[in-house]
């Protein structure tokens, strides 16, 4: 590979560096997080309040026989909840507002960065892997923030706020329930170990199921055709015996991690009844005291508990950070250099390759040397066989690439040293497949210009003799185009995608001619439209048919990376044996 | 993407369907209930015990009385232990199991199910029955078992509280219904929260998607800053659906502590005073704290467990309702067996329409003849794939019959006549496997040999050859990509490799170059000679490979002759390929 990922220097070893990176990423909302952090605080101080006043109920009341203080301590423990009500709802929210506007904040940047780099990084790197860093990566640090960050937050403080108030109130009886608490978390860290595995598994084999789901309802008619119902059904069956037995093996550890928790739990509760017993009896105790431990009891479980699952939710968001940061530090490689200029306008459309070589991978030359020159308004048509490097000349002149060698120029500049902005506005290319975004047909054809008006779309329609087609959709410009264009035919997305260009009115075009057969309707309006639009500009095209070649002013027949012919159309037929070959071989298709 | 039907037909079709599948499992459903009753009277005993220890501390009667009753509670926390892992592991293994069988159950059905079904059912809505829905089923299913307990429980804690000491008891446990009613509205509006959250998510991840695979036009227009646009309007749409949940938090989830601890203050007060009054012991005092302490957890599942039951009832329906949709092709009773023979396939009388009613062909009459091939000609939407599709019974005919060698196809088992009609299909479809694997697909049983000269037929021996891995080079979607040339040769040898009697190429060279297409021609002249071929095709050097040409318009057919012959008899057919030669 040529650039080499630095993805790997953050890991979830190191969750301190990931943490100050991540919080670097928005400094205005530490102050916003520091504020649901003192509100948190606040509300575990009110909680653990509660079993204090009823201390004093029960010893300044019941044992005491004042109904006064009963009462008392009654209505101040009403008012505590009512506090306390408070106080915990605004945490949830201000906790969820932190970490919700620092995830809007998180995808933005992402996605920026993810389209600031180069065809090279996407070549190099699975599409599913990209989408998931936006989604699924992103998605984990989400569960963290809308469950994970507030239960961290608040058990945290709940922990050390009940271990505190257990010392205050006795702290031979905390001594015992502590050593019965470090129990529960060796097990729990067993537990988590063995939960985290399994869940690992489960989640790897509820992947293959849903793709193998996916492929047995999409594949269905092949299924059929070949009659393999039972095949791909046992091969089912078999897959999601797996994904059950990976969730069986995490019920084995549930099953047993509970229990053992909830034994505990009375174990703690029978020393602290054993020792608070012989307190009370000693008269070192009053009863309250020991009701109010038995209270604090609860709350020092369960958050242990909460705590261990949050674990889980912390490792998963750190290890998604730092994925999410190695993409953030590839480098971009396609950018403005320093002095970088604009293109002198009007830009003429002349365009170069002055003995370009490239490789994608090292050691393998895709171009090699080659020179080609374009002049102002010409056609061009480049042929060639499958992996020629046809389709990387286009490639290098939208500069999605630059050269290793030599240099590609646009009106006598190297397209190093123009700026982006004045680039992209002077080329246009059209993909094979035309590219259609989901929205209306509207949208798509002014993709380049969202602000353009309905009557420069009609304009632009009309020029290029397509309006009849738009105006034959049931909604015109408004039909929505569905899915990467499902419901138009590969002619049809061709068309919108000549309108797109058009509209955007560029001095050079780059266009990557579709190699599979249009309906014949289609094939004549996108042959027309294409006259329209290729009138007076330079153009490239990637040739797949004998007709583009004849229509082109020249043609340059690309072989192994290198120019073996340039000519017109007639010229080459005669002088190059390697092209008249391909004529033949287009002729014995079409005629 | 999910549609809220919970109404009470839903209901009840969804709530019958729970429980036959708890009746399939009843042994595992009764272990678990066991468990956790079980956990439930060791649970409703430890207070008991609590209560009577602090009497005997309270009276000072000494350590010796105390002793035993700490010994029966740690007894009633094994035991309780005992009965939640039964609960827990039994239940799993209930939900687990219907689960992947029910999984199981879909993904056959829909294997059967026929084209017509696919071809109005989207993939999504079909993914959903067999994901999202069943999780839905299998989550209410663990819940079942400490359900059941859990309202045993109520009851008889209620009761429990109440013989107590009645004035109390009843004010202590107004906390029950009130606990149930608010988590029931919480798990309510979260739970139409997280699906609205889900809906935006996979909004985004679209948005995603289309950047990252439509990059080059993204980049080539330089619409960078209108794409982030989307994408940053998909991001606040998910933070308002996150804020909107979080409110619900707020608001709900502070009361499932506040709740109980307002009974605690209830036991405090009047408790209180009742001992003051001797109506109560100080232990039953404590006892009562510790009852309304045990029941929070259980009152907050039992008020998911009824919020989330409509909407796993409704879940339940609509599985049930495709599993018991019955495919429209049926096998026969009493299958035939095909006679030896050439391969002649007839189409006598045949008409077909849709089941909306669209009329497609009507009263073909068609003998190709064992061994010949034919091109079927027309312009889009004639029939042409009709025609293609109603010979291997894809679709049944409306009327009149298709006979191969004298043999109704109807009366032959699908698994005979599919062996010995292969189709290739104008979709090049690979499975996420191996290319060899693929070919298979076409024949287990092949051999590597088979396999291998039926790339060489299909001109796609060299390029796969040219693959690192050659044959065992994983293609698909979680694979390396091929062409759309290299896919259609690789299905072209899956179609032959079973030497099928009667072929079926369904357009299948249209997304090849010329050059490419031109290798296939040969190798089309190679599978078709000597057998019943029948191919759609638009470019006109495939009819010249063809023994007849079927012209087929507005699902009828027009000529049936060599293509030189219709040629020059046929003014309409000349027209038509004149329109496909515009290249």
């Amino acid at each position: 590979m040529k650039y080499m990922s630095s993805a790997g220097e953050y890991n979830v070893e190191k969750p301190g560096t990931l943490i100050a990176r991540a919080a670097r990423l928005a400094p205005e909302l530490r102050r916003p997080f520091a504020a649901a952090v003192a509100v948190t605080f606040v509300a575990t101080i009110i909680r653990l309040l509660g079993p204090l006043v009823i201390r004093e109920g029960i010893d300044g009341g019941i044992v005491a026989g004042d109904r006064q203080t009963i009462l008392l301590a009654a209505a101040v423990y009403i008012g505590l909840l009512g506090l306390q009500y408070i106080a915990d709802g605004l945490s949830q929210w201000m906790v969820a507002l932190v970490g919700e506007r620092y995830l809007v904040r998180l995808r933005s940047v992402v996605f920026a960065k993810l389209m600031r780099l180069d065809a090279g990084f996407y070549s190099r790197s699975k599409s599913g892997v990209l989408v998931s860093r936006m989604t699924s990566d992103i998605e984990s640090l989400q569960e963290f923030a809308s469950d994970g960050a507030v239960m961290a937050l608040s058990n945290t403080l709940t922990v050390v706020g009940v271990a505190v108030a257990l010392g205050v109130v006795d702290w031979q009886m905390a001594l015992a329930v502590f050593a019965v608490v470090a129990v529960l978390v060796g097990v729990s860290a067993v537990f988590q170990r063995q939960a985290r595995r399994a869940y690992d598994q489960v989640r790897e084999r509820i992947g293959r199921v849903l793709a193998m789901l996916q492929e047995g309802i999409t594949g269905v008619r092949v299924v059929q055709a070949f009659t393999q119902e039972q095949a791909q059904a046992s091969t089912f069956g078999r897959v999601n015996e797996r994904y059950f037995e990976a969730n069986m093996a995490a019920a084995r550890a549930i099953s047993w991690y509970f229990p053992v928790v909830a034994f505990l739990r009375v174990v703690a509760l029978g020393s602290a009844l054993a020792i608070g017993a012989s307190r009370v009896m000693d008269g070192t105790m009053t009863i309250g005291t020991l009701v109010a431990f038995l209270l604090y009891l609860e709350w020092f479980f369960q958050p242990i508990i909460n705590l261990s699952n949050v674990y889980n939710l912390l490792q998963s968001a750190l290890a998604a950070l730092a994925k999410l940061f190695g993409l953030m530090d590839e480098p971009v490689v396609i950018d403005d250099r320093p002095g970088a200029y604009d293109l002198t306008e009007p830009v003429v459309g002349a365009v170069e390759l002055d003995a370009v070589s490239f490789s994608y991978d090292p050691g393998t030359l895709v171009l090699d040397g080659v020179s080609l020159k374009v002049g102002a308004g010409e056609r061009l048509a480049i042929v060639g066989e499958t992996g020629s490097g046809k389709s990387t000349i286009a490639k290098l002149i939208m500069r999605f690439y630059d050269p290793d060698a030599g240099r590609v120029t646009v009106d006598g500049d190297d397209l190093r040293d123009i700026t982006e902005r004045s680039r992209v506005d002077a080329l246009a290319l059209i993909p094979q497949d035309g590219f259609l975004f989901s929205g209306t047909l509207r949208e798509n054809i002014a993709y380049s210009d969202s602000s353009a008006s309905d009557e420069s779309v009609w304009n632009v329609l009309r020029a290029m003799g397509i309006d009849d087609w738009v105006r034959s959709l049931p909604e015109g410009l408004d039909t929505e185009v569905r899915e990467r264009g499902g419901r138009f035919s590969a002619g049809e997305r061709q068309l919108v995608a000549l309108a797109r260009a058009f509209l955007f009115d560029p001095s050079i075009i780059v266009l990557d001619e579709a190699t599979s057969n249009l309906d014949p309707e289609t094939e004549v309006q996108v042959e027309g439209a294409l006259r329209v639009l290729l009138a007076g500009r330079t153009s490239i095209v990637i040739a797949h048919r004998l007709r583009s070649a004849e229509r082109s002013d020249r043609v340059v027949m690309i072989d192994a990376g290198r120019v073996i012919a340039v000519g017109t159309h007639t010229e080459l037929v005669e002088s190059s044996p390697r092209y008249r070959e391909l004529v033949e071989v287009w002729q014995r298709g079409t005629k | 993407m999910v549609e809220d039907r919970s109404n009470l037909g839903d209901l009840r079709v969804g709530v019958a369907l729970l429980l036959r599948v708890i009746m399939r499992y009843q042994g595992v459903v009764a272990i678990s209930i066991l468990g956790a009753m079980i956990w439930m009277a060791m649970i409703l005993s430890i207070p008991y015990l609590v209560g009577t220890i602090i009497d005997l501390v309270v009276t000072r009667s000494g350590m010796s009385e105390v002793w035993p009753l700490l010994g029966l509670l740690l007894i009633a926390g094994s035991i309780q232990a005992v009965g939640i892992s039964l609960r827990r592991f039994f239940g799993f293994k209930l939900s687990y199991r219907a689960e992947a069988d029910l999984r199981n159950d879909i993904f056959t059905h829909i294997q059967r199910m026929a084209f017509s079904f696919h071809d109005v059912t989207s993939t999504g809505a079909l993914m959903a029955r067999a994901s999202s829905d069943l999780s839905q089923l299998r989550l209410i299913l663990a819940m079942t078992p400490i359900t059941v307990a859990n309202l045993v429980m109520f009851f008889v804690v209620t009761a429990v509280l109440i013989v107590i000491d009645p004035v109390l008891g009843l004010t202590a446990s107004l906390m029950v219904p009130a606990l149930l009613y608010t988590s029931g509205r919480f798990a309510g509006r979260v739970v139409g929260f997280s699906f609205d959250l889900q809906e935006r998510l996979s909004q985004l991840s679209h948005v995603v998607e289309e950047t990252v695979a439509g990059i080059e036009v993204v980049k080539s227009y330089g619409q960078e800053a209108h794409q982030q646009r989307r994408l940053d309007r998909e991001a606040e749409t998910i933070y308002d659906a996150a804020i909107g949940m979080a409110k619900q938090r707020a608001i709900h989830r502070p009361l499932f502590e506040i709740i109980p601890a307002l009974g605690t203050v209830a036991v405090l007060a009047v408790g209180g005073i009742r001992v003051l009054d001797g109506a109560m012991t100080f232990g039953e005092f404590v006892a009562f704290m510790q009852y309304l302490a045990v029941m929070v957890l259980p009152l907050l599942i039992t008020g998911w467990f009824f919020a989330n039951l409509p909407r796993a009832a409704a879940a339940a329906a609509r599985i049930d309702e495709l599993l018991s949709t019955a495919p429209d092709i049926q096998e026969p009773d009493h299958p035939e067996r095909l006679r030896s023979g050439p391969g002649e396939v007839r189409f006598n009388h045949v008409s077909f329409a849709y089941p909306d009613g669209t009329a497609v062909l009507s009263d073909v009459n068609l003998t190709i003849p064992g061994g010949t091939s034919v091109g079927l000609v027309g312009a889009t939407g004639a029939g042409k794939s009709t025609i293609a599709h109603l010979i291997p019974r894809f679709y049944d005919v409306s009327s009149g019959s298709i006979t191969i060698d004298g043999v109704d196809v109807r009366e032959l088992s699908l698994d005979e006549l599919r062996h010995e009609v292969s189709v290739v299909f104008q979709e090049s479809y690979l499975f996420s496997a191996s290319i060899a694997e693929n070919i298979r697909v076409g024949d287990p049983m092949a051999s590597d040999d088979s396999v291998r000269s039926a790339a060489r037929l299909a001109k796609a021996h060299d390029f796969i050859c040219g693959f690192p891995d050659g044959y065992e080079t994983v293609v698909g979607e979680r694979g390396s990509t091929l062409s759309g040339g290299q896919r259609q040769r690789v299905s072209l040898a899956r179609g032959v490799v079973r030497d099928p009697r009667v072929l079926i190429l369904d357009d299948a060279t249209s997304s090849v170059d010329a050059i490419v297409e031109a290798e296939i021609q040969t190798a089309l002249a190679q599978v078709m000679a000597g057998r019943t071929t029948v191919i759609i095709a638009h470019r006109t050097s495939t009819l010249a490979l063809v023994d007849n040409v079927a012209f087929i318009e507005d699902g009828a057919l027009v000529a049936f002759g060599p293509h030189d012959e219709l040629l020059a008899t046929v003014p309409r057919y000349a027209a038509v390929l004149a329109a496909q030669v515009i290249v």
